[in-house]
């Protein structure tokens, strides 16, 4: 079964084109153009990913077909930055101001399907640079469980919540986490694990 | 002189645009999927930023003609396919190299081709260097504002990551293969945001009233 359906905004490069294209995983998502979705039955789905090219203006626009998803039992990811606020349990993004390296590091709070095996020096550091996974964060909910946070300030980076509409949402303050697919370290479990989670539904 | 610029509902063209750096070198902003000719009445220049999505661009394609055809300005950025819309753009794939900082020494061989050109009594060269998404072939009558030189002097990787083409159209068509709306929207690579101060002040300069 196709589990997941993930928003299209034509970049050539980036997780998009590595996830869509990888046999294991491409099989498993399905792909429509970000300007299609109000014509998608998300019904069929059990997962959306929304990743950091969205039209957000767009997903506000379409809030309640993406209430009715949830209330379908669906599980949204969302990857970037919240500019747009689409759903009740999403804020405007807060980005650290002058930020150094320790405000930069990646710290799990609690273990996650996704993030499991996945060693947090691989997403605090690129090549050795930090500051790909996070520069700031989305305000979660009350109530959110928060996963993985950045610094001395905790900032929730990472955090899953029940929103109100029903279903899960996870919400990730950095590119999209099926963008980690060819790094060459323990990040590159995220993507796979991400679909996993999705299809295990709201058991898991 | 009107300047106005597309917004595709991205949180990083909401920051650029919106955000309190450049919010006021704007005079008009136009969500791209609903923009109707009538928007375009009194726009002498048009930016479509970087990623802006190109299915939108596409089926707005004969507005976006019909801006330059009328002897106006278009600014178009990269990762937009410019060149499955827009005149005499051809464009060549290249896998970006986000790394080549990281080696000592390095020089990614990006040049200023028309020093003379206004847009660099703003801009300085090494300003445009962060990494850049293909390279452009300027058609015959446009001139390459900044071209990349391959390492070894070779012409195979060499091309053009913004030229100005006054030839194909009535209009002015700048075209670029450099992100900059992205990635200072995004809160990283300094040198986007260098990019924009200087090129937004040529726009300031060369398309707005002042006074």
């Amino acid at each position: 079964m196709i589990e997941t359906l993930l928003l299209d905004c034509e970049q050539t490069e980036g997780g998009q084109a590595i996830l869509l294209r990888r046999p294991d995983l491409g099989a498993r998502v399905d792909a429509v153009a970000m300007e299609d979705l109000p014509r998608v039955d998300l019904a069929r789905y059990r997962g959306l990913l929304i990743g950091l090219h969205a039209d957000q203006i767009l997903l506000q626009a379409q809030r309640p077909q993406l209430e009715r998803f949830l209330a379908g039992g669906g599980t949204i990811v969302f990857c970037g930055h919240v500019a747009h606020p689409f759903l009740e349990e999403l804020r405007p993004f807060e980005p650290m101001r002058g930020y150094r390296l320790d405000d930069l590091r990646v710290k799990f709070e609690r273990p996650h399907p996704i993030w499991a095996g996945v060693d947090a020096e691989h997403l605090t550091f690129r090549r050795g640079v930090a500051g790909f996974y996070g520069r700031g964060h989305n305000p979660p909910p009350a109530g959110a469980e928060i996963i993985n946070t950045l610094g001395p300030q905790r900032r929730a980076v990472d955090f899953v919540c029940r929103p109100s509409a029903g279903g899960r949402l996870l919400v990730h303050a950095g590119a999209d986490l099926w963008g980690y697919l060819e790094a060459d370290s323990s990040a590159s479990r995220m993507g796979p694990q991400l679909l996993d989670w999705i299809a295990a539904g709201a058991a898991a | 002189m009107t300047l106005a610029v597309l917004d595709s509902g991205t949180y990083y063209h909401h920051e650029t645009i919106r955000g309190a750096r450049y919010r006021d070198r704007f005079d008009k902003v136009i969500y791209a999927p609903t923009l109707a000719e009538s928007d375009l009445d009194g726009v002498d220049a048009l930016i479509v930023p970087d990623r802006t999505h190109p299915r939108v661009l596409r089926a707005k394609r004969p507005l976006l003609l019909g801006h330059l055809a009328r002897g106006n300005t278009l600014i178009v950025l990269a990762e937009t396919a410019s060149h499955e819309w827009l005149p005499n753009v051809s464009w060549t794939f290249r896998p970006t190299n986000f790394w080549w900082w990281l080696e000592r020494g390095a020089d990614p061989g990006l040049r200023v081709a028309a020093p003379g050109h206004p847009l660099f009594g703003h801009l300085r060269g090494e300003d445009a260097v962060w990494h850049y998404h293909g390279v452009l072939h300027p058609p015959a009558g446009a001139e390459p504002l900044i071209v990349v030189e391959a390492p070894d002097g070779g012409g195979d990787h060499a091309g053009c990551l913004l030229y100005e083409d006054r030839a194909s159209a009535p209009g002015r068509l700048i075209v670029s293969t450099l992100d900059p709306f992205y990635h200072h929207g995004s809160h990283f690579m300094p040198a986007t945001t260098r990019f924009l101060d200087g090129f937004l002040a040529w726009t300031d300069a060369t398309f707005r009233r002042r006074g």
